[in-house]
């Protein structure tokens, strides 16, 4: 599987001229002229993208989450979520890097191979950054109310980290 | 919805800086101006008049110090290079100081016995150190968002000069027929044979074999095809709302490269439990999508659409 992974990209990239070229197609013109908005799509999104970025730094560096761990803790081992675990769930929809560097720390500090571990990366592999998906492909058209993408978003995310969570203690522990 | 996570994330952060500073302030957890004993050790026949290197002793700590001694008129500087061997708390003081050097420590000499050598010294005061962090955060992230956007345009250049090419070519009418019937289940305002089914099941495999890459740009032109058939091109239509929903849930068969990098092969054992949850996150998500379309039907249907 991860060979063939590997051939997708440069086969799409290839055989779409390719094909381009057998329909008659002026590929290099049309090439060029979808291209052009790459520019201003990258340029449109700029907006979007500061507002929630600097919010969610702003989060990140306020030092919030440790005082709503210490709090939660208790509430959550009563239904069986391991409270080492909130941070991933609560940064995973807002920020991607964060995300990263928060498993690079759990692995530091229970080893590759705790459970804790497993579900954590679960998590990260089965969810998405949701605010930045929501900036991004949101900005890129101009649009600012979204009505409930929000809510789906989130609840998409909850379901995925409850049952990362569910897996992982089904399959692996 | 995203108005009140935005505003809340901003009056959080600020409300918990200062609650953690004042907590910081009152129980003095930086110990500002505490004087801390050292020996300070000259070469032979220093002249203590001029600015040298010198080793500090502490009583606790074996480990010698190195130093600048800087004496200015009224004031002897003491300037500590900053390594994992000082304290503890000396660290966390290097790294929370004001000043932009976190790698120097600038202390300052209060008591000096020139015989023994012995003498105290106050490093910097810390103060409000969640205040300054968020500020610099702000202004750091909203550097970053543009370096992000403007580091997407070569990769969405190429992916929408690529798309364009496959449209004209007739690819993504072939790939509209063959997603049609179920994407028209997930889709049902968007028109028949529309290009939007095809770029969507486009972001979709993107997704599903791990292309990050490649989704995003493939997502924004899903996203562009779906505002021409968009009724109110302020707000969102049903139909980007599940596109935006199946994006944040994205199933996947292959682990994202990011997670490969710091796994390792680790992540093997893992395909199987990511590919279960991340299918519950989706098909949640795809009810809750229907749900809220069936409760708030287009936009342009609704008579005020604040629905926030």
């Amino acid at each position: 599987m991860q060979t063939f992974a590997v051939f997708i990209l440069p086969l799409i990239i290839v055989l779409i001229p390719l094909y381009g070229l057998i329909k008659k197609v002026p590929v290099y013109e049309v090439f060029v002229d979808g291209a052009k908005e790459g520019f201003q799509i990258g340029v449109r999104i700029i907006p979007y993208l500061v507002a929630i970025l600097f919010a969610i730094g702003m989060f990140r560096a306020s030092g919030a989450m440790d005082w709503m761990i210490t709090g939660l803790r208790p509430v959550l081992s009563l239904v069986g979520f391991p409270a080492d675990l909130l941070p991933m769930a609560i940064f995973r929809p807002l920020t991607g890097s964060g995300s990263v560097g928060i498993l690079a720390d759990l692995i530091a500090v229970h080893g590759e191979d705790s459970l804790i571990v497993k579900m954590a990366a679960t998590m990260f592999g089965s969810t998405e950054t949701t605010f930045y998906v929501i900036a991004v492909y949101f900005g890129s058209v101009g649009i600012r109310r979204m009505r409930y993408a929000v809510q789906t978003g989130l609840i998409a995310d909850l379901a995925g980290i409850i049952a990362s969570v569910a897996v992982v203690y089904w399959l692996l522990g | 919805m995203l108005n009140y996570i935005w505003g809340g994330l901003i009056i959080i952060s600020l409300v918990f800086a200062i609650v953690q500073d004042t907590a910081d302030l009152m129980t003095d957890r930086y110990l500002n101006s505490k004087p801390w004993e050292v020996e300070i050790k000259f070469p032979e026949d220093a002249d203590k008049e001029r600015r040298q290197s010198v080793r500090l002793g502490l009583p606790d700590n074996s480990e010698a110090i190195t130093a600048t001694w800087r004496p200015v008129d009224d004031q002897t500087e003491v300037i500590i290079s900053v390594t994992d061997k000082l304290p503890k708390h000396w660290q966390d003081v290097a790294q929370e100081q004001e000043a932009r050097d976190k790698n120097t420590l600038r202390a300052i000499l209060k008591d000096f016995d020139s015989q023994t050598g012995m003498a105290t010294i106050v490093l910097p005061e810390v103060r409000f150190v969640k205040i300054r962090a968020i500020q610099t955060a702000a202004f750091d992230m909203a550097e970053f968002a543009v370096t992000l956007a403007i580091g997407l345009i070569g990769i969405m250049a190429l992916w929408l000069g690529l798309m364009q090419i496959a449209k004209e070519a007739g690819l993504i009418n072939l790939i509209v027929k063959a997603v049609q019937p179920f994407m028209r289940y997930l889709f049902p305002n968007v028109p028949k044979d529309h290009p939007a089914l095809g770029m969507i099941s486009l972001n979709l495999s993107a997704n599903v074999l791990g292309l990050g890459n490649a989704a995003t740009p493939l997502g924004i032109k899903a996203m562009e095809e779906l505002q021409k058939i968009n009724p109110n091109k302020d707000e969102a239509s049903n139909a980007m709302c599940m596109f935006l929903t199946l994006n944040t849930s994205s199933v996947q068969l292959l682990p994202p490269a990011t997670l490969v990098a710091i796994m390792g092969l680790g992540v093997n054992e893992l395909i199987v439990s990511i590919t279960l949850a991340t299918a519950v996150a989706t098909i949640v998500g795809v009810i809750a999508a229907k749900w809220y379309a069936r409760k708030y039907p287009e936009p342009s249907l609704i008579e005020n659409g604040e629905e926030n």
